[in-house]
């Protein structure tokens, strides 16, 4: 539904002081309509600054941040409307919840987008489906729920704008198997169903090569490399140059091919590891 | 948010800048009540000449010391308009209608004006410019400490006071982050009516309240896990010493209040 391109996008800290830090140098790169794309880079590369960058959260300093090739900075009064285009979901999202019931909760984008009650209510109902929350838990206090279940109700507040790009910063991140399980399905469950554009913010390699189509790598603010999720992982000693890696069952397939073993190495999950493997034997 | 400045230590290595933070906290204290000795326009000129000498010491870059003027200004000026035209002496300088200017209004104007100047300049140079705000409650601990013998729970005090300075950029920080959040959800911060935005701090203040009591509730289980237990037989790991240069400060410091009291004496001029 909606495309996103960055062109030439710079961003500095603290500008003009001595303490100035460039957070993002110069980026370019294109989030394809209805692709899942990933970014990766590791602690301090930029990657939260850049997306905050998507729904207009942070200006950039230099470049522009076109929306199906419009720039959303165009008339800055209406960059709210933009937000409301571009749900975003930051990090550990369970702690900006606020209202008495999680109904209420996941209303508030709604609300804000000025839809009427009926709207609202249904649009309500059908975020807590795409994140599995039950029913009878919409009524409770964000405080009576469990970790896990706090960050899909904060999610769900987000896909409730209905958004045609969600963007996700480490949606995951301190949560047990099961609730990382739940939370990417979610996801993708909403992808599926609505076509939207996704985009997320991962230190997970293994969750990227199983979900994302397209990665983006960053590294000290600048772009490293950019492109499908094969080309990506196919550079493995880049990615580990600037203190990244490949999904671990990749790093295994590329040292039995460096045996000297007849196996491709693009692979990124234990499945079809194991049937590279068992076509061997 | 980010530029909200508190705790406006100003790093150096000045002669303000190594003295004892207990010496410092006494001088500024001294310093304010000399400013309360001058009289006459001899120990007002020797006053505002001693300010000089400590942003000069200092090495304060003068435009920081501006700043923190500039939110007294609006006092400035309203202390310069009352005292110039309510102000009744012998001397008329300026009269129209029901206006009368006196020049002993004048000169209260720019003795007030140069009291409120040094008061400032004297207190955030000893203090906030020069002192880390670690230091100062250290130095108001160790004070305080006397007071211990009537039961006042100093060392707490203190305590409770190094924890709020330490979590203001934290809570900053979050705020930040949660103001994002909300605006990502469509929240308006800056439009509408008084009553609407105050509605709008909602969102904002709830999460901030209760992450502040979630990590308050975080930081005693950690102080616990390290056997804290309070201020009683607790030693210090960086003990102040009182040197000779705070000595000598000190001595400046009274020999130049009992130089203004003095110079008061001298009967030169309009007197205050």
């Amino acid at each position: 539904m909606a495309e996103i391109r960055l062109e030439n996008i710079s961003y500095v800290y603290s500008e003009g002081t001595p303490f100035e830090i460039s957070a993002l140098d110069d980026i370019n790169v294109t989030i394809k309509n209805g692709s899942v794309t990933g970014i990766i880079g590791h602690t301090g590369s930029g990657k939260s600054t850049l997306v905050q960058m998507l729904n207009g959260l942070v200006k950039p300093a230099r470049g522009k941040v076109m929306l199906d090739g419009k720039d959303i900075w165009e008339n800055p009064k209406e960059i709210g409307k933009i937000r409301f285009r571009v749900g975003l979901v930051m990090q550990y999202p369970e702690y900006q919840l606020f209202e008495e019931t999680i109904r209420a909760d996941i209303a508030f984008g709604p609300k804000n987008m000025g839809l009427d009650s009926k709207e609202i209510e249904e649009r309500v109902l059908e975020a807590a489906d795409f994140v599995g929350l039950d029913r009878d838990l919409l009524e409770k206090s964000p405080f009576d729920l469990s970790g896990g279940q706090k960050r899909r109700a904060a999610i769900a507040g987000i896909i409730a704008m209905r958004p045609e790009v969600l963007v996700l910063d480490e949606p995951a991140a301190g949560l047990d198997p099961s609730g990382r399980e739940m939370i990417m399905q979610s996801i993708m469950n909403y992808k599926k169903r609505t076509g939207a554009t996704v985009v997320i913010v991962s230190h997970s390699m293994e969750d990227m090569a199983r979900y994302c189509d397209y990665l983006i790598v960053l590294a000290d603010g600048k772009l490293l490399m950019t492109g499908k999720k094969d080309e990506v992982f196919g550079r493995a000693d880049e990615l580990t140059a600037v203190g990244l890696d490949v999904p671990q069952i990749t790093t295994m397939m590329n040292l039995l091919a460096g045996m000297g073993i007849p196996v491709n190495t693009a692979v990124y999950t234990i499945d079809d590891a194991l049937n590279q493997i068992y076509k061997l034997l | 948010m980010k530029n909200i400045s508190l705790g406006q230590y100003y790093p150096g290595n000045s002669v303000i800048h190594r003295m004892d933070p207990r010496m410092k906290l006494i001088l500024s204290l001294l310093y304010i009540v000399c400013s309360f000795l001058c009289r006459n326009i001899i120990s007002f000129g020797l006053l505002f000449v001693s300010a000089i000498v400590l942003i000069l010491l200092s090495r304060i870059p003068m435009s920081l010391i501006m700043r923190s003027i500039r939110p007294i200004l609006f006092i400035l000026a309203f202390t310069v308009v009352i005292n110039i035209f309510w102000t009744s002496g012998e001397t008329l300088l300026f009269e129209w209608k029901f206006i009368h200017i006196y020049l002993e209004g004048v000169m209260n104007a720019v003795f007030m004006v140069l009291r409120i100047f040094v008061l400032i300049v004297g207190a955030s140079l000893f203090l906030t410019y020069t002192t880390t705000p670690i230091a100062l409650t250290d130095a108001i601990e160790q004070l305080f400490a006397p007071l211990k013998r009537i039961k006042v729970p100093v060392h707490e005090f203190a305590m409770m006071m190094t924890i709020a300075l330490r979590f203001i950029p934290t809570l900053i920080d979050e705020t930040d982050k949660i103001m994002s959040a909300q605006k990502a959800r469509g929240a308006d911060f800056t439009s509408g009516s008084l009553i609407n935005r105050a509605k709008a701090l909602i969102p904002i203040l709830i999460p901030l309240f209760v992450s502040s009591f979630r990590r308050a509730d975080e930081l005693a289980t950690a102080m616990e896990c390290r056997c804290y237990h309070g201020g009683e037989g607790r030693t210090r790991m960086s003990i102040l010493h009182y040197r000779a240069l705070d000595f000598i400060a000190i001595l400046i410091m009274i020999t130049f209040g009992v130089s203004l009291v003095l110079l008061n004496m001298l009967g030169i001029g309009y007197t205050m």
